[in-house]
């Protein structure tokens, strides 16, 4: 099964997270955050220059970057 | 009777950020903090005492620990939190969780309690969590922890009473809560093995070794040995087990408490739509303008005042101090040496705590979030966190409350690159120089129309060259010296809420004093050097108002007719030069040095008719003029780049906690200067502009 990851997500869109990969400490520390696998995040806004991204999941607001945001791969 | 005094209690406040916890500290203690930082990083570190009227029989020092998400040690503060909470110096922790967010919250709470501290749940802004149609059963997450739970509220200090009484009850070591691992989690079980089975430690150590960290923060040679052979992939998926087995423990305590894990959406609704207009693309934009030059100008106009009052006051003092005296050695060295030092650190007190009441403001607001969120994609084409944006600003004003607040950025690396920047950001001690420059030698009263236009065009020029040279700064020292990777943008951007002015004025005026305390007497050590400097050897003691224009002989008037030969090809001569030297106390110092050293009567700011003198000083030689408008401008550029300025370095050695770093910044920015007045006289020159 193909999967997409958190920064492919349209503004109001929502999804589960599957896996955190790439950087070991952003890694570590999104899923920390909550961004573990059965999660399910949705993206709230861009910021005016388009990046950051606001995210919300466990009813609390988080904001990443685009590079970051990839790390999350999504179903 | 009385027995022996018992060692007051050790008790730590842990908890996520924005949850309160700063304010429930303040609710405990009385109001005399003890702050500092913890030894080689910048985490801030408030310590305090139970406040008397918590009459629990039992002295408590409590200690509140920077906010952190999580003990796995990806960061600083988190790695500071660890080592405190793990160190065996506390008996009891006090964590603070947000009723309103516990689906988060807990997290660390239980990554706490498997530490095997005495601990004791502090639900706070449980009111908040009731209001909003969610409360907390705080029954049954007691029964689901293990733990007591006190329901608390920071802003009305409800519970507080409970909350002292619970940390005196329950001091007994409880037996460390492992979270159970679930089936299948078998990579965590492995992992943890190379570390001798399931513990805490062993935990900490699988999550630290898989985000490479274990080293740097604190791992014995043994540990790092047993870590050596765990596969890295391995390592990630056994972390990754222990993470996802420790939010299904979360997810089955919110359960039984709350009765859901969508909690705390609607403890952002409300923010949300106030974001609507706080981060829309262009309101978003305005409104954080109109913060900005709200800020700056309480910065750097409306502390103009008390800074005026607080150079009377000092002034009086020292009027009043020398009649009462007599002249004399000693009399001068009280007032131009002790009572200018201590003016020399108060002046800076007023800006210190606005810009310090601004940024608690906004933190406690939870602005400062959205703030770093709208200004990250600029700053991070630098290299730096949205977090750089507000003290880079405020350098406009003065580089010392600017640089104390470079604390909110993490990273130690990227809070040098940013104190390194600062204070070639062109503060408002530069505009008495330009001022008197661009008067002197390039737009005289008598110009009449256009006048006025050309002095703010030569003066934006010169702030436009250190913006652009403050940049140039960052963007090389991140790419060299200090180079690390864009520093990783996981920010919380925390629900709106109203600030408790009590608290924040308590934390204004911690900090304020913590400069006083500490950058006040390296201040006041320099400027009685520095008197020292320009008053000896002294040629006749006492013997009227002659002494004054004696500054050309004494040692530091000396040293600048020596250097001359350096001064001219940058346009200066030795009479610059004892300014040079003398506003090493203050840039502006230079204006009222000049005064003396041209042997002016000196009222008001600026020496009347200074500008005059610098215009007709000739060589008596050649006749022609000593200053001209491009040495005029060497001497703006030289000012734009030097670090002219002992209060900045006093507070860089405090922040950075060494010599090296201010010594650094004084060489290399005096340096920059040197050349780049070099390069403006000498090529002014050859193009035949002077």
């Amino acid at each position: 099964m193909p999967t997409r990851a958190l920064d492919s997500l349209a503004v109001g869109e929502a999804a589960r997270v599957t896996a955190v990969t790439g950087d070991a400490v952003i890694a570590i520390r999104l899923q920390e955050m909550g961004f573990v696998p059965g999660t399910t995040v949705r993206l709230v806004k861009l910021a005016p220059l388009g990046d950051p991204l606001q995210f919300e999941l466990r009813g609390y607001h988080i904001s990443l970057r685009r590079a970051e945001a990839s790390q999350v791969r999504i179903a | 009777m009385s027995q022996p005094a018992e060692k007051p209690l050790r008790v730590a406040l842990a908890g996520n950020p924005n949850v309160g916890k700063t304010s429930l500290f303040n609710e405990l203690t009385s109001s005399r903090h003890r702050v500092g930082n913890y030894a080689g990083v910048t985490v801030e570190r408030r310590e305090g005492e139970l406040a008397a009227r918590f009459d629990v029989g039992r002295a408590m020092t409590l200690l509140d620990l920077p906010g952190c998400y999580s003990l796995s040690a990806t960061a600083e503060d988190e790695a500071v939190a660890y080592r405190e909470l793990a160190g065996g110096e506390l008996d009891a922790v006090v964590l603070v969780v947000d009723a309103t967010n516990l689906a988060r919250n807990l997290y660390f709470a239980l990554q706490v309690r498997e530490l095997g501290l005495p601990v004791v749940v502090a639900l706070n802004m449980s009111d908040t969590a009731q209001q909003l149609g969610m409360p907390v059963d705080a029954k049954a997450l007691r029964d689901g922890l293990g733990v007591p739970v006190i329901a608390t509220s920071g802003r009305t200090g409800a519970g507080c009473d409970a909350l002292a009484r619970a940390i005196v009850d329950m001091r007994r070591r409880a037996a460390p809560a492992l979270v159970p691992l679930r089936e299948g989690d078998d990579d965590a079980r492995e992992a943890l093995q190379a570390f001798g089975g399931d513990s805490a430690r062993a935990r900490w150590l699988v999550c630290t070794t898989a985000a490479g960290t274990a080293a740097s923060f604190g791992a014995s040679a043994a540990e790092l040995a047993a870590a050596a052979p765990l596969d890295a992939g391995r390592c990630s998926a056994a972390a990754a087990q222990i993470i996802a087995a420790r939010y299904a423990e979360v997810d089955r305590l919110l359960a039984a408490a709350v009765g859901s894990s969508e909690q705390g959406a609607r403890a952002m609704a409300l923010s949300e739509r106030i974001d609507r207009v706080l981060t829309h693309r262009l309101w978003g934009l305005l409104a954080f303008a109109v913060v900005m030059a709200t800020m700056f100008t309480a910065v750097f106009t409306w502390a103009e005042p008390l800074m005026g009052a607080i150079e009377d006051a000092i002034g009086w003092c020292s009027e009043h101090l020398a009649e009462a005296l007599g002249p004399g050695l000693f009399t001068d060295l009280l007032t131009q040496g002790v009572l200018a030092g201590a003016g020399n650190v108060l002046v800076f007190v007023p800006q210190i705590a606005m810009l310090f009441l601004f940024i608690c403001l906004l933190e406690d607001s939870g602005y400062l979030a959205r703030a770093a969120f709208l200004m990250d994609r600029m700053m991070a084409r630098l290299g730096l966190h949205g977090r750089a944006f507000i003290p880079l600003l405020s350098a406009y004003a003065c580089a010392v409350p600017s640089i104390l607040g470079t604390r909110a950025i993490a990273s130690f690396k990227d809070r040098l690159v940013t104190i390194l920047m600062i204070p070639y950001m062109s503060c408002s001690a530069r505009l008495p120089i330009y001022s008197l420059v661009i008067g002197a030698l390039f737009v005289t009263d008598e110009d009449g129309e256009g006048a006025g236009l050309r002095r703010a065009g030569i003066m934006l020029a010169m702030y436009a060259l250190s913006t652009c040279s403050a940049l140039a700064a960052g963007f090389l020292y991140k790419r060299t010296m200090l180079r690390s990777p864009t520093p990783a943008l996981v920010l919380e951007l925390p629900p709106y809420r109203l600030p408790r002015l009590r608290n924040t004025l308590l934390v204004v005026y911690d900090r304020t004093m913590d400069f006083v305390r500490n950058a006040g007497t390296v201040i006041l050590g320099l400027t009685i050097v520095l008197w020292a400097l320009l008053s000896f050897p002294r040629e006749d003691t006492g013997a009227g108002a002659g002494g004054k224009t004696e500054i050309s002989r004494s040692y530091g008037g000396r040293a600048a007719q020596v250097l001359e030969p350096a001064l001219e090809p940058i346009g200066q001569d030795w009479r610059i030069g004892v300014g040079i030297i003398a506003s090493f106390a203050a840039r502006e110092v230079l204006v009222g040095t000049l005064g003396v050293v041209y042997g002016l009567e000196s009222e008001e700011d600026e020496p009347v008719g200074l500008r005059e003198a610098i215009r007709d000083d000739r060589n008596p030689q050649t006749g022609a003029p000593r200053h001209t408008p491009l040495s005029g401008l060497a001497l703006m550029v030289f000012f734009v780049y030097a670090c002219q300025c002992m209060s900045t370095l006093a507070v860089v050695r405090r922040e950075t906690r060494s010599w090296r770093w201010p010594v650094f910044m004084f060489v290399s920015m005096t340096a920059v200067a040197y050349l780049a007045a070099l390069l403006v006289f000498q090529g002014g020159r050859a193009l035949g502009l002077g």
